[in-house]
């Protein structure tokens, strides 16, 4: 019985399958984000309409849903009324704002005008601001506190029960 | 229209000069501008397709991002102040290249450790290997008669 | 009725593989030839089992039957024929169907060849195998049933988007099935060998013969997979170290480690246990392969979708990691070595270098491969290991191949004094010198382009002067002359990966209706934009017109396809192909309304070698594969011995 081979082998293999084994079960897509608990990166955008300017900094002191959406996403598109209906009952509680890139100013407020129009939706042209963000695609959504600091993200099209749980994360604190 | 103008002057999306500080390199321009564009678009990771990099994928957000990257070249910023900038927003998974430090280090030491003790052992076995084979060893025949043999009396092991 | 007949003939084939399995092994105890026999009837009768149960499937892709899963999930009436053929093994519960039809076929051509010879090895071989067998009809039966009754719809999907673009995709996977499954047979062999406790000199050759056969196979579906994603995926490059690419190159790499070891061990009878472990390796990477590309565990661009499958197989490579440690623990102290070394410095020791950087170049791309998911694991946190990591580490060690490429077969067999060294080392310089300085006149200043140039131009003088050494006139010298045209090959590949790679040229050209861009040396006009109806698809596509220096020469139709069934486009290159390099067209945007088109322009200097050169590969490595004599083929009866030839003679041979 050869001993080194025996260790090492054994070792070998109860790496690789250690290794292996725990990488099951996770969503490789899936990406955690290291802004949580961090401020917001602030912004001063272009309203969509309006052409106001609106700085995420004035929103301070109460909880903001940030949404960002594009108007070809069959996902954003789903989500939208959730979002109109929601921001109608919670606002002025909680602040909803939506920020558009890669988009034409036009689609924006058609899309607006037929989903429904309940807060203000702001344009970030160069996509700076959804870079800042670690946005990967749309729609992502993230939840900030009454102080700027962002409590939670959220990965794709939104439902009531979804937007609560992470929304307490941001009121709690 | 004034208002307008100032209205535009009072935009501001995010800046990296916020999260990395003033650009410590020189600006770029033109091919070389081009050229470091996609050396440092090569070593991020277009965060939506499965492992490409922002110089090769066609999507949206990674030609936005690289766009991002060739702007901040052209404004001076260095590579290093472009991927920590990106890293801020995205976390390490945006970076292609595993930094040099903590953890992540030992990819880079690993395989040079396993080719130092490989040649050791390369080594090792072929000076083994010059030394005067065994008297004894032979051309293993498959004559199965003279094989059984060699088993029962040899009890299979030298 | 077509499902229960197929679910019926997997399970036909767990209960033959699985017997076949238990046979073989009592066969290989008791030492009957009854039970030899017996045991090569179940290997039989498994390939036949497989090869009708796969017929099955394809008839019932072929007639759109929808009340079987497997068909109601890729198969679709609007697809062209060689698609839906192909959907066999487009989606993950056919694809193991496929493996089991490629293993079946292999054991029934293994067990065939060896019917009359090497009785000792053969049931413990058979053994091993069918158990194997066992395990993937096991799969096909349980987690991954194609063969499942579902309630019949009008239409199906098709297969996914992406592979239907290409006629590549009927040839890459057959080719890789060939390949990977075909490990299986020369691991059963050296787990024979382990078993009975002694590899003798005549089973030297069909373990090597089983070992050369798929990786002419596994060489060419690289080759094969590099090409389809040039092709296809638009980003203008063949490799991308993406966790799929490396799950084919981990096999090949030990693959070809152990054929030069197994010259080695063939020449001086030593190496041995080495020689065996890189097969068992080779194997057990196969089974890692095919659990990271099915598994949902890696991030690819080429993984199947996730599925239940991964724990099962993550189970029988752990066994099978188990077993073969054990059988090596148990008996490599008993594998007698036969001879010895002259000198470490000579061709014999250069061998051992090859497979020290072989093996080192496996354990990086593993450990690349799979260190995202230690991070994760050990801290929680999300990192990522791509391009430019395996870039740093792979072109080094690939330098260091290359060199050794030339210094090896330019070293004499067995002890040399220096002045012999030095007379076989010093004249392919010259050949360095020419490359390079040629490189360098065209333009080539990535130091290590002009490092690969000049191993390359090292390595390509030492090959050639073999290939026209006098002894290669000999019928007896095929193989070597074989060994050093897949040589010659395989420096070609080096010096074009590296010129390819580092001598591109990429420039995004915006263009409307009958503008003009120039890009190098080519210019093109767009001559329109059009969208194209098909059954499955509709493309819009950019029509160019390519001229090079002037002269017109093709016209390219770059394209964007929307499938039905899927959300997002997919586009489609088209390339013009020269001698000289490729002209490469992607669309990056692109709007029929306002006739315009943003492309992306790639110039890649002598990829089309690359190709090329791996075939060549191949069929040196299928020149190998020709009997020495016939008559072996037939009895396999021991050649004549003066034909083996062991030991140095006169002081070294070409």
């Amino acid at each position: 019985m050869n001993r080194t081979v025996l260790f090492v082998g054994l070792f070998i293999a109860a790496a690789v399958v250690a290794i292996l084994f725990a990488g099951l079960g996770k969503d490789p897509q899936a990406i955690d984000s290291p802004l949580i608990g961090r401020p917001a990166p602030t912004f001063a955008l272009r309203e969509v309409g309006t052409g106001k300017t609106i700085n995420l900094e004035q929103l301070r002191g109460r909880p903001v849903v940030l949404n960002f959406w594009a108007t070809w996403c069959v996902p954003c598109y789903e989500e939208h009324p959730t979002l109109v209906a929601n921001a109608r009952a919670l606002q002025p509680r909680v602040q909803f704002l939506g920020v558009v890139f890669q988009d034409s100013e036009e689609k924006i407020q058609g899309f607006l005008n037929e989903r429904g129009h309940a807060y203000p939706t702001v344009v970030d042209d160069a996509g700076k601001t959804a870079i800042a963000y670690g946005v990967g695609g749309v729609p992502e959504t993230f939840f900030l506190d009454s102080s700027g600091t962002i409590q939670a993200k959220f990965v794709g099209p939104l439902t009531t029960e979804l937007l609560d749980e992470n929304l307490q994360k941001a009121i709690r604190q | 229209m004034a208002f307008l103008l100032v209205a535009l002057l009072l935009q501001t999306a995010p800046d990296a000069a916020t999260f990395v500080g003033a650009p410590q390199g020189t600006p770029l321009s033109g091919a070389a501008l081009e050229a470091r564009t996609v050396e440092v678009a090569a070593l991020l990771r277009c965060p939506v397709c499965q492992g490409m990099s922002i110089a090769d994928s066609p999507s949206e957000m990674a030609v936005n991002m690289k766009h991002q990257v060739h702007d901040l070249l052209a404004r001076g910023f260095t590579e290093e102040q472009i991927l920590d900038y990106f890293e801020r927003s995205y976390g390490q998974f945006v970076l292609l290249k595993p930094k040099c430090r903590g953890v992540t280090s030992l990819v880079w030491v690993l395989p040079v450790l396993v080719l130092a003790i490989g040649a050791v052992l390369a080594i090792s076995k072929m000076k083994k290997l010059e030394r005067p084979g065994n008297p004894a060893a032979e051309r293993t025949d498959d004559d199965p008669y003279l094989a059984r043999v060699r088993d029962l009396t040899r009890g299979g092991k030298k | 009725m077509t499902a229960t007949l197929g679910r019926f003939l997997i399970l036909a084939s767990v209960l033959v593989s699985t017997g076949g399995a238990v046979i073989g092994f009592y066969a290989g105890r008791s030492h009957s030839p009854g039970g030899l026999r017996l045991a090569q009837r179940f290997a039989y009768a498994y390939t036949v089992l497989m090869l009708a149960a796969t017929g099955v499937m394809e008839y019932a892709l072929l007639t759109h039957d929808f009340s079987v899963s497997y068909v109601a999930h890729v198969g679709s009436r609007s697809t062209p024929v060689w698609v839906t053929v192909a959907s066999l093994w487009s989606s993950l519960e056919g694809s193991i169907l496929f493996w089991g039809c490629i293993l079946g076929i292999y054991i029934a051509v293994a067990t065939f060849l060896t019917r009359n010879t090497h009785r000792e090895y053969m049931p413990d071989a058979i053994g091993v195998w069918l158990s194997c067998a066992a395990f993937f009809s096991f799969l096909i039966a349980a987690p991954a049933n194609p063969f499942l009754s579902v309630a019949p719809v009008a239409d199906g999907p098709g297969p996914n988007a992406l592979l239907q673009n290409h006629i590549l995709m009927v040839v890459h996977p057959p080719f890789l099935y060939l390949g990977y499954v075909g490990m299986t047979i020369p691991f059963g062999l050296a787990c024979a060998a382990l078993i009975r406790g002694r590899l003798g000199h005549s089973f030297v050759k069909p373990l090597r013969a089983a070992l050369l056969l798929p990786w002419v196979f596994l060489t060419i579906a690289i080759m094969l997979g590099g090409w389809w994603a040039y092709e296809v995926l638009g980003w203008g490059g063949y490799w991308a170290w993406d966790p799929v690419e490396n799950a084919s190159l981990l096999p090949w790499l030990t693959a070809t480690a152990a054929l030069h070891s197994i010259v080695v061990l063939e020449r001086r009878g030593v190496l041995k246990g080495w020689t065996i472990t890189l097969i068992q390796s080779t194997f057990l990477l196969t089974i890692l392969g095919t659990f990271m590309t099915r598994s949902g565990v890696f991030n690819s661009v080429h993984s199947f979708t996730q599925s239940a499958i991964g724990p099962t197989i993550l189970v029988f490579l752990a066994a099978a990691i188990v077993f073969s440690v054990a059988l090596l623990a148990l008996r490599i102290d008993r594998l007698e070595a036969e001879g010895n070394f002259d000198s470490a410095v000579s061709r014999e020791g250069m061998f051992l270098f090859n497979n020290l950087l072989f093996v080192v170049l496996t354990f990086t791309i593993l450990i690349g491969t799979v260190f995202p998911l230690i991070v994760e694991a050990v801290k929680g946190r999300q990192m990522s290991v791509g391009r430019p990591y395996f870039d740093s580490m792979v072109v080094p060690i690939g330098a260091l191949l290359l060199f050794l490429l030339g210094v090896g077969p330019a070293l004499p067999w067995g002890r040399a004094s220096a002045s012999q060294i030095k007379r076989a080392l010093l004249p392919p310089i010259a050949g360095a010198a020419v490359l390079f300085l040629l490189g360098f006149a065209f333009g080539a200043r990535n130091p290590w382009t002009l490092i690969t140039l000049a191993f390359g131009g090292y390595a390509l003088q030492v090959t050639i002067s073999h290939l026209r050494s006098p002894i290669m006139q000999l019928r007896r010298a095929r193989r070597r002359f074989a060994g050093y045209i897949v040589h010659a090959a395989v420096i070609v590949v080096f010096v074009t990966i590296g010129i390819s790679s580092t001598m591109r040229y990429t420039q995004e050209v915006h263009l409307t209706k009958g503008g003009v861009a120039n890009v190098g040396a080519y210019s093109i006009t767009l001559l329109g934009v059009e969208e194209r109806q098909e059954p499955n698809r509709t493309s819009t596509l950019a029509r160019f017109a390519v001229a090079k220096n002037g002269v017109q020469k093709t016209t390219l139709e770059p394209r964007m396809n929307q499938y039905l069934m899927m959300r997002e486009p997919i586009g489609t290159p088209d390339v013009y192909s020269t001698i000289g390099g490729d002209f490469y067209l992607s669309v990056m945007n692109i709007d029929p309304a306002a006739q315009s088109v943003a492309v992306n322009a790639i110039i890649t200097p002598f990829v089309g070698w690359i190709w090329i050169a791996v075939i060549v590969m191949g069929l040196g490595g299928l020149m190998a594969l020709i009997p020495q004599r016939v008559g072996e083929l037939r009895t396999g009866a021991e050649p004549a011995a003066s034909d083996l030839a062991v030991g140095p003679t006169l002081g070294g041979e070409a």
